[in-house]
């Protein structure tokens, strides 16, 4: 479960007007401003959003690898800057950096955050095997993830992410980057998170995606929640048939991309 | 108020070294690079001051007098051949061969020298040599050496005859006395060896430090760490500990290294007495140790400034050179060592293991400063790469 109560993140920029001025001129820049929805236990919830929409600072506050300016969030009940021990126990991150060690397995990468996340040697094994079973990567198992896939590297990710069994479950972006079969895998695993009543929290700036996995949707749109419910909510409140267009009306661009 | 992400835990900071060691490890291409470049440079510098020392005493021992114009100087060759100097008589075209290096020193011998020698007037022989070749400069002084005494001799005899004592002319007798002891003659020679024991302290890290900074935002890899309960402190002292281990690694190779060259190399035969043995090894490792525990600090802590990987790097090629260049100041220094030498870090070293060398006692103090210095600037650099290593900025603007 997660409550997010009117988080804001702003970030100073230094940027120089030449490379020979003097001085830099600074520029605070809102990422995230007053963002407020919950994401239930038992349900995907989409983060939607364009791109720079501010999507991964939110989760990367979720995910305590920074603070917020205001407002707060709770992991289960777990205030994000007062209990952080628990909260990084609570959640499972998959996040904008999904960097893997190369020389070392598969195994090693998934058992070593097995470990630190506190789990016994024995326990950090028996999970990692069971993951790798779970995931199909027998054959990937013990090699150095250095020559690995991009779809395998995910993976490796992904079980590295999910190793202490966490009940929040945050990924930034998961699909991105893979083809269609292991689109399909990832969904399939989300689905799979759901089933166990675990709490999913994903980004993704594919309309697509979000409409094939979610219960409920947060969309994001320059640092604002512009809109939070059901898919079916997203509709009746556009009056339009497709979420596409109900997407492309809410965040109120029809440029996109290039806005 | 922001609290910690969890109380210190031992387990977790054994975890981060035994996989940082691991991974290290695996990177057999530069580890081993580095590694091998540590242990062969300084014994191959060894044997090639060995090969330069021995070929200078020989060319001293064995060498030859091209005179000019010997035929009038009869005695003075047969004086030369007797004292083993080989006469080549009158070369030819001789200004260009010592100019181009062919020929080191010629005598030049003045027409009238065998009359003015005769009649008790001066006769003069002229030395031509290049002073600004170093090759040539012991020759020449060779040279110069054995006319001098070709020179007394002739006046001690004419005194002789004159019925006149030696002393005479010659009041002054100049006695030496060196309290320099074997050793230190030898050391002097190959102070060169402490410079490569702090050159493996050095870049035994380098390649590890690299590859735990600027390699870990490199991979990406920082960010899913730092979701894990896993501290900064836990994180950084994990990281210094497998690098300094490598580093350790590194000294001990090249000491060994030193050792086994040292045991080849016949430097006795040189008139250098030099002596590296255990109570040599225990002193240098009672040095090395501590300095090889602090670089891996200054050096996580350099990088681990900077955002990119490039910048990282940048950063920690100034802390190289930083602690690379400190040691060239007692190297070239003329004045007697001033008190603060022995506090300076990487200088104080090499003033320390050169007194190892020297067979000199090391004062209570001194051992102090190669503790306590090292001590203080480890923790204070750890401190630094902890905070780096937290601090969100470091992780907002990839």
């Amino acid at each position: 479960m997660i409550e997010v109560q009117s988080l804001c993140k702003r970030f100073t920029v230094s940027e120089r007007t030449s490379a020979f001025a003097l001085k830099a001129s600074k520029r605070i820049v809102t990422a995230v401003d007053n963002v407020i929805f919950t994401a239930k236990d038992g349900e995907v919830t989409g983060l939607l959003g364009p791109n720079g929409a501010g999507k991964t600072t939110t989760l990367r506050m979720l995910s305590t690898l920074i603070t917020s300016d205001a407002g707060s969030a709770r992991i289960d009940g777990a205030d994000l800057t007062r209990e952080r021990a628990t909260v990084r126990q609570r959640l499972g991150v998959l996040g904008d950096a999904k960097g893997l060690y190369w020389r070392l397995t598969a195994r090693e990468n998934i058992n070593y955050f097995g470990r630190l996340q506190g789990l016994s040697s024995s326990d950090a094994q028996s999970r990692t095997t069971a993951l790798i079973d779970e995931l199909g990567l027998h054959d990937l198992a013990d090699r150095p993830t250095q020559g690995f896939s991009q779809g395998e590297r995910m993976k490796v990710a992904i079980a590295r992410a999910l190793v202490h069994n966490p009940q929040t479950v945050l990924l930034d972006e998961p699909t991105n980057g893979l083809d269609i079969m292991s689109t399909r895998s990832m969904r399939e695993l989300i689905r799979g998170l759901k089933t166990q009543g675990k709490c999913v929290l994903f980004s993704s700036h594919i309309m697509q995606e979000v409409a094939a996995l979610c219960d409920r949707i947060v969309i994001i749109n320059k640092g604002h929640a512009v809109f939070s419910g059901t898919p079916q909510e997203v509709l009746a409140a556009t009056g339009l048939a497709s979420l596409e267009d109900a997407f492309v009306k809410l965040i109120g661009s029809e440029e996109g991309l290039f806005a | 108020m922001i609290s910690p992400n969890s109380t210190f835990s031992m387990t977790r900071l054994w975890l981060v070294a035994q996989k940082e060691i691991l991974d290290l490890l695996r990177d057999r291409k530069s580890i081993f690079m580095a590694l091998l470049g540590v242990t062969i440079s300084g014994p191959l510098v060894v044997c090639l001051l060995y090969f330069v020392a021995q070929s200078i005493q020989g060319r001293i021992e064995k060498i030859t007098a091209p005179i000019v114009n010997a035929q009038l100087a009869p005695d003075l060759v047969r004086y030369l051949e007797r004292r083993g100097v080989k006469v080549d008589a009158d070369p030819a075209d001789y200004e260009a061969r010592v100019k181009n290096g062919e020929l080191d020193a010629v005598l030049l011998v003045d027409p009238d020298f065998a009359a003015n020698l005769a009649s008790g007037r001066l006769a003069t022989i002229t030395l031509v040599s290049m002073s600004s070749r170093e090759r040539s400069a012991p020759i020449a002084g060779r040279l110069s050496s054995e006319l001098r005494g070709y020179g007394a001799q002739i006046g001690t005899e004419r005194m002789i005859l004159r019925g006149v004592a030696p002393a005479v002319a010659r009041p002054l007798q100049v006695e030496e006395l060196d309290y320099s002891t074997a050793e230190q003659k030898g050391a002097r020679f190959l102070q060169t060896m402490s410079f490569y024991a702090l050159f493996a302290g050095l870049m035994g890290a380098i390649a590890a430090a690299l590859d735990v900074t600027a390699g870990e935002r490199e991979r990406q890899t920082l960010e899913p760490l730092l979701t894990t309960p896993v501290t900064s402190t836990e994180l950084s002292v994990g990281k210094w500990l497998a690098v300094s281990m490598v580093n350790l690694l590194a000294v001990t190779a090249s000491m060994l290294g030193f050792l086994i060259a040292l045991k080849l190399v016949p430097l006795g035969k040189l008139g250098l007495p030099f002596n590296f043995g255990a109570r040599e090894f225990t002193g240098f490792m009672a040095v090395l140790i501590p300095f090889a525990l602090m670089v891996p600090a200054i050096l996580l802590a350099f990088g681990a400034a900077g955002k990119t990987a490039k910048e990282a790097q940048s950063s920690l090629t100034l802390a190289v050179s930083l602690v690379g260049l400190l040691p060239l100041i007692s190297m070239f220094r003329q004045t007697k060592a001033p008190w603060w030498d022995v506090w300076l870090p990487v200088n104080g070293q090499f003033a320390v293991l050169s007194k190892v060398l020297r067979a000199e006692a090391i004062l209570p103090l001194e051992w102090v400063a190669m503790w306590a210095v090292p001590a203080t600037i480890c923790l204070v650099a750890l401190v630094v790469f902890a905070r780096r290593l937290g601090d969100e900025k470091m992780l907002a603007g990839r």
